[in-house]
């Protein structure tokens, strides 16, 4: 049923987003003709397939900035969307941007969406001197691959498990702190780096596994174990606890830890950010309190989340990666506007020198593209509902 | 061995609380994988085969535990008198619906089978089958995620054993299942029915000549098995959630008991849970959390080497 409901969804936007693409274009080229030239804005991700959601999030963030600037009537050239659909799939994301350098009027790229699409197309984005700003890849080796045309508004997958700990010592003023991870490669990746900082910022960091659980589809433990290792938690005498995992295991653990008396600050990873972690929950208040981060926004200016849905017909707080792409496909617009011949060489040129205000976080690039200063959102669970605090 | 008693001792010390905390949390598992336990042990006892299904069970009797409680608590925090009356309705409603479940797997599962005097692979291919539809078919209709059961109470400390805090959730259990177990014993031992399994358990065809209703009883004993099965699913559901996985582990622990404390025992199914239940949760004294299905696989191990049939033996076909 959900399926079916995702899949109407998608249709009907899908859809809504061909209609305003074509009248679109025909004034595009009509008042083109009078006086301003028309660039092409691309946008590069899943727009069918398993994940086509997550593309159309982006896409109608993309469409919005676009239509805006166009809106503004200050600019000295109109704008245009196209799209290339390359469902995140390294294997298609290669022919997708051939076609894109082929595309004349195409002068910059939001996305690749995927890191692993991200990887295959860049060379022959590279090869054509063409800015990609993706919103939502975060391989850490995308940046260290020599691409002088790549930049992401998102923090890499390196950037959270230390950005976490130094919230967690030098803001939260946490001294000791017990570090929990699942057993998977990710969650004990973003715990090791988790424990790896607050060690270096000079707190008491004990370190345990406390593997996934059959319980929560996530490994071959058994949902008893919980008690136990909140026991060991308590026993630690550590005054906040880290975990690197999922939400369903965090939620069972979250129940056995107030079972066992533990008192001080729980944080845990994107993994766990979602809704289901307090569903999961018993009971539901042992969630309230926790700190969960993201390298990703959730949108809570208000004019963006209107014209959105206005735009999409679905709503942009559950839209992830949406106010990411908005950003991305501002910033291409704002290193635009400082250009006196829009070229594709100069627009990476430009970005490099950007400094933009966005709606996630401001937009400056650091020499290998990555995003500079702090990029990491942390939430916190407030009677029951996640509520976003900013950045950390 | 001196040095490692001194080392043992001296840690018993420092976490003394820490190990009543465990000790009372095992001694709450042991109750539960008991009631689990006794389902396997008593289906052996008749059938001689395990029945790998239980654990669809046990996951069946959670999730109406969590309907009812859904139903009836809503968002409301219930205390008192409400929280006796809530959780006898709980653990009758996963009892009767763990029953119904026993009753059609029985039917639809084995029954045709033992008509046909099928092989014992047999009937274990329709036990992993049907166990695999079930939970696959749960995930499908209540979704593939952990859901918390509204609290029929406030959790809140009862009294401590050496500062460590004993909570309500535990005295649930060991009240729940020390009726349950202490009930079934008695049912298996002085009852018409129990003589009637016991009879079946020990000679099948003798016992019919006898006049044992041989189908009746092994629907009955299904049944039996099946009520605290289901009603251990929703005592469980209530401290760590239900989800369509959730019978997996805790039912394979639970036949690991059976095993070790002599399969088709049933004193010997009560004891082997709560063996297990407080020996796993006590190696967290010593070696980490992760280190806990090690530790009961372990003592699986160990036991049957030195007495293959289990703690107390099969003694099949006996009061106990």
């Amino acid at each position: 049923m959900k399926l079916r409901l995702n899949k109407t969804v998608a249709a009907v936007a899908s859809s809504a987003l061909l209609l305003m693409a074509v009248p679109a274009v025909g004034i595009a080229s009509a008042s083109g003709a009078a006086s301003k030239p028309t660039y092409t804005i691309g946008y590069e991700g899943p727009l069918s397939g398993g994940n086509q959601q997550l593309g159309l999030n982006m896409v109608f963030a993309v469409q919005l900035a676009i239509n805006q600037a166009n809106k503004t009537g200050k600019l000295p050239f109109k704008l245009q969307l196209k799209t290339y659909d390359d469902q995140g799939d390294p294997t298609i994301s290669p022919t997708q941007a051939q076609s894109a350098v082929h595309n004349k009027s195409l002068v910059a790229m939001v996305g690749p969406a995927f890191s692993g699409a991200t990887a295959a197309a860049e060379p022959y984005f590279k090869a054509a001197h063409l800015a990609t700003v993706s919103p939502s890849a975060t391989r850490v080796s995308l940046a260290t691959s020599g691409w002088n045309n790549f930049f992401r508004v998102v923090a890499d997958d390196g950037v959270q498990g230390p950005a976490d700990a130094n919230y967690m010592v030098r803001k939260l003023g946490k001294t000791s702190v017990y570090v929990v991870n699942d057993g998977t490669a990710y969650g004990s990746g973003v715990a090791s780096a988790f424990a790896a900082q607050a060690t270096a910022d000079h707190a008491t960091v004990s370190t345990a596994t406390v593997p996934g659980t059959t319980q929560c589809q996530n490994g071959t433990a058994s949902a008893t174990q919980y008690s136990a290792a909140a026991t060991q938690a308590v026993a630690s005498g550590a005054k906040a606890l880290f975990y690197g995992g999922y939400y369903c295991d965090l939620g069972l653990f979250l129940g056995a830890l107030k079972s066992a008396g533990f008192s001080g600050a729980i944080m845990s990873d994107d993994g766990s950010l979602s809704p289901a972690l307090i569903q999961g929950t018993t009971p539901a208040s042992a969630a309230n309190g926790v700190y969960l981060t993201c390298a990703c926004a959730s949108s809570t200016n208000k004019s963006f989340n209107l014209q959105y849905q206005a735009l999409a017909h679905f709503s942009a707080a559950n839209a992830t990666y949406a106010p990411e792409a908005y950003d991305a496909a501002n910033a291409i617009i704002n290193a635009m506007k400082s250009l006196k011949k829009i070229t594709r060489v100069a627009i990476v040129n430009a970005l490099h020198k950007l400094s933009y205000k966005g709606m996630t976080k401001v937009i400056k690039f650091q020499k290998n593209g990555n995003i500079a200063g702090s990029a990491i959102y942390v939430n916190q669970v407030k009677n029951g509902k996640i509520v976003q605090l900013g950045l950390e | 061995m001196g040095g490692f008693g001194h080392y043992l001792a001296s840690h018993l010390v420092t976490m003394r609380k820490e190990f009543w905390f465990l000790f009372v949390g095992g001694v709450a598992n042991g109750f539960l994988y008991g009631m689990v336990a006794v389902g396997y042990t008593l289906v052996y006892g008749v059938l001689r085969l395990i029945n790998f299904a239980h654990s669809e069970i046990f996951m069946s009797g959670g999730f109406a535990g969590y309907f009812v409680m859904k139903a009836l608590i809503g968002t409301s925090s219930p205390n008192g008198f409400a929280t006796v009356y809530l959780i006898i309705i709980g653990i009758v409603a996963g009892g009767v619906v763990g029953a119904v479940v026993a009753t059609l797997l029985e039917r639809v599962a084995y029954r045709p089978l033992r008509k046909r005097n099928a092989p014992k692979l047999a009937y274990l291919i329709s036990a992993i089958g049907a166990s695999y539809f079930l939970f696959n078919m749960a995930g499908k209709e209540f979704g593939r995620y952990s859901i918390s059961v509204p609290q029929p109470y406030i959790n809140h400390t009862v009294f401590t054993i050496f500062g460590a805090p004993v909570q309500l959730y535990y005295i649930v259990i060991l009240i729940a299942g020390v009726i349950m177990l202490l009930g079934l014993d008695r049912v298996v031992a002085t009852t018409k029915l129990g003589r009637s399994i016991r009879a079946v358990a020990q000679d099948a065809e003798t016992a019919s000549l006898m006049g044992v209703n041989i189908d009746r009883t092994i629907a009955l004993t299904f049944i039996v098995g099946g009520a605290l099965g289901g009603a251990a699913g929703f005592l469980f559901g209530l401290g760590t959630g239900v989800v369509y996985t959730m019978g997996f582990t805790p039912a394979l622990k639970a036949f690991t008991a059976a095993v070790l404390g002599g399969i088709g025992n049933l004193r010997g199914a009560m004891i082997g849970g709560l063996l297990l239940g407080v020996a796993e949760s006590l190696s967290v004294v010593f070696v980490q959390a992760a280190y806990i299905d090690v530790v009961a696989f372990g003592i699986l191990v160990a036991v049957l080497l030195f007495r293959p049939t289990g703690i107390l033996g099969e003694r099949l076909g006996r009061a106990a």
